[in-house]
């Protein structure tokens, strides 16, 4: 069975300064990826390489299906990093941004089309905010309405590009806690770029370290207990280990962390 | 008015105007909205070079403009795309490129004579009936348009790269939106003359934006206001004796201020 995402051998370079270089792996179904690594170490472009945002060297394939022939996007949902528009006066509602995210363009609204909007809205606690601009709305909010255009069209493969840098601790929760259930109950793939690899660490199954390279790939107990993905990454990964451990005042790992003491 | 309104060429010209200003209103909204609102400008430039090329070979400018401002504004999206660089820098490349061959040609076909006056500062009244015909060709189109990809356009100008994650042909939107512009462009030089040309695509939508709480509104007003700005502008020139391009432009700076004044009175919401 095909991955969900499968990268061979990928390169991009702006202009002369490389930032990707030979990436490969495969994400299965299911997966609930943490994709780490220091700033400037090419995690975004990575994504909207996968995304055909980008024009990179290499294969990419989607579903099983090579990028340049990929027309299934309501499979994927994807939240980029910046809210999309600095323009203050796009006259725009906050559901019609999450109208953007089904598929088909088609001049006239549906009722369903409607219901699944706020269905979506409900999700990510914004139903309130249906009817204002999106431009009114705090840069939080914007993002919560924004995860919901992500989620409207039910996908299979959600792609996050450090999305709760702007929510508050409340926000941050229920939005983990979302991503966490959608992956669990729904089986929804999940590639998130985090730093917060404290408060996600609870859900996600694997970390994808990428440094222009892809430095490590594997399991959250290969990634916490291997002395050689430690040494290799250093202060980062003894960072991020310590996080795992300390943040809610459990280890997410529960019995099997051979780090904790258990009794 | 009603002697005003006598005329063939008035009215040829007021219909004419209105055409082509509410098909440039349209699509400055979502130029404006691209930030790519100067693209107006730059082609108004590059009219420059196609109304001296026809001047040279005693050609229709109007006719010999199109293909040559539409190939142009091809040539900035892909300049900006090849070398990476802002919208605003690649127009500026091409609009001086067009300038420059556009003032070279006019002084080989012996300098500014009167035709060109007209060009460089409108002179609706000279409008044809083929003229007329093709900017309503060019509204239908725009409309048409409009209608049809209503929200294929509003999401590629609120999020190119979430639309093109929803399997949106981003550039080959912006590339129909940049050819009809081209053309509304190059109708519009009549109107209001390749100096102002940019104002038609400009102002009416910035007005609109400042008082409209939705997308639909924005396009119905700056249509408004736009059509409104010729009718007004024209009558302006014809009782104060006073060129009808600037009136035009005046009428919608009018318009602009009356809807600053209107947002600060705190009416949008």
């Amino acid at each position: 069975m095909p991955g969900i995402i499968e990268a061979r051998h990928l390169h991009f370079a702006y202009t002369r300064t490389p930032v990707l270089e030979d990436v490969s792996f495969t994400v299965d179904a299911g997966d609930y990826i943490g994709l780490i690594g220091p700033n400037g170490g090419g995690k975004t472009t990575l994504l909207k390489v996968l995304l055909g945002l980008e024009k990179g060297q290499g294969e990419v394939k989607l579903f099983g299906t090579p990028l340049g022939e990929f027309t299934d996007w309501h499979k994927i949902g994807y939240l980029a990093q910046k809210s999309p528009v600095a323009q203050s006066r796009f006259p725009i509602a906050a559901e019609e941004v999450v109208l953007m995210g089904l598929p088909g363009f088609s001049a006239r609204i549906k009722r369903e089309e409607l219901k699944e909007v706020y269905a979506a809205m409900q999700q990510t606690r914004t139903r309130q905010f249906a009817g204002k601009i999106f431009n009114d709305l705090s840069i939080g909010q914007q993002q919560r309405v924004l995860l919901a255009r992500a989620l409207v069209s039910k996908p299979q493969l959600l792609i996050l590009d450090e999305p709760s840098t702007a929510l508050d601790a409340g926000s941050r929760e229920m939005f983990f806690d979302l991503l966490g259930k959608l992956n669990t109950q729904n089986g929804t793939t999940i590639l998130l770029i985090t730093h917060d690899t404290g408060e996600v660490g609870k859900y996600i199954s694997k970390f994808m370290y990428v440094d222009k390279n892809l430095v490590f790939f594997g399991t959250k107990e290969e990634f916490c207990h291997s002395q050689k993905v430690a040494e290799k990454l250093g202060p980062f990964a003894q960072h991020t280990i310590d996080h795992l451990h300390n943040t809610h005042g459990h280890c997410p790992l529960g019995a099997s962390c051979r780090e904790c003491k258990h009794d | 008015m009603i002697e005003f309104l006598s005329y063939s060429f008035v009215q040829r010209g007021l219909v004419a105007g209105s055409l082509v200003a509410a098909a440039c209103a349209l699509l400055g909204v979502f130029l404006v909205l691209k930030r790519l609102s100067l693209i107006g400008d730059g082609m108004s430039h590059i009219c420059l070079m196609g109304v001296a090329v026809a001047l040279l070979t005693s050609t229709n400018p109007v006719y010999m403009s199109i293909p040559i401002v539409a190939v142009s504004s091809l040539g900035i999206m892909k300049i900006a795309q090849k070398f990476k660089i802002y919208g605003d820098a690649a127009i500026g490349i091409v609009s001086a490129a067009g300038l420059s061959v556009g003032l070279l040609l006019t002084a080989l076909a012996g300098g500014f004579n009167t035709d060109l006056l007209g060009f460089l500062f409108g002179s609706i009244l000279t409008v044809t009936r083929g003229e007329t015909v093709f900017c309503a060709v060019l509204l239908l189109a725009v409309v048409g348009g409009v209608v049809s990809f209503y929200r294929l356009l509003v999401a590629t100008c609120f999020d190119e790269s979430f639309a093109h994650t929803r399997g949106v042909r981003v550039r080959a939107v912006n590339t129909g939106l940049v050819l009809m512009t081209s053309v509304a462009v190059v109708l519009s030089f009549k109107v209001v003359g390749i100096f102002l040309i940019s104002a038609l695509i400009i102002i009416p939508p910035v007005s609109a934006l400042l008082v409209s709480r939705t997308f639909k509104q924005v396009l119905w007003l700056a249509a408004g206001f736009s059509v409104v700005s010729v009718w007004a502008g024209m009558y302006a020139s014809f009782v104060f004796n006073i060129p009808s391009g600037a009136a035009i432009i005046l009428v919608n700076l009018g318009c602009l201020v009356g809807c600053y004044l209107y947002n600060k009175g705190g009416h949008r919401g």
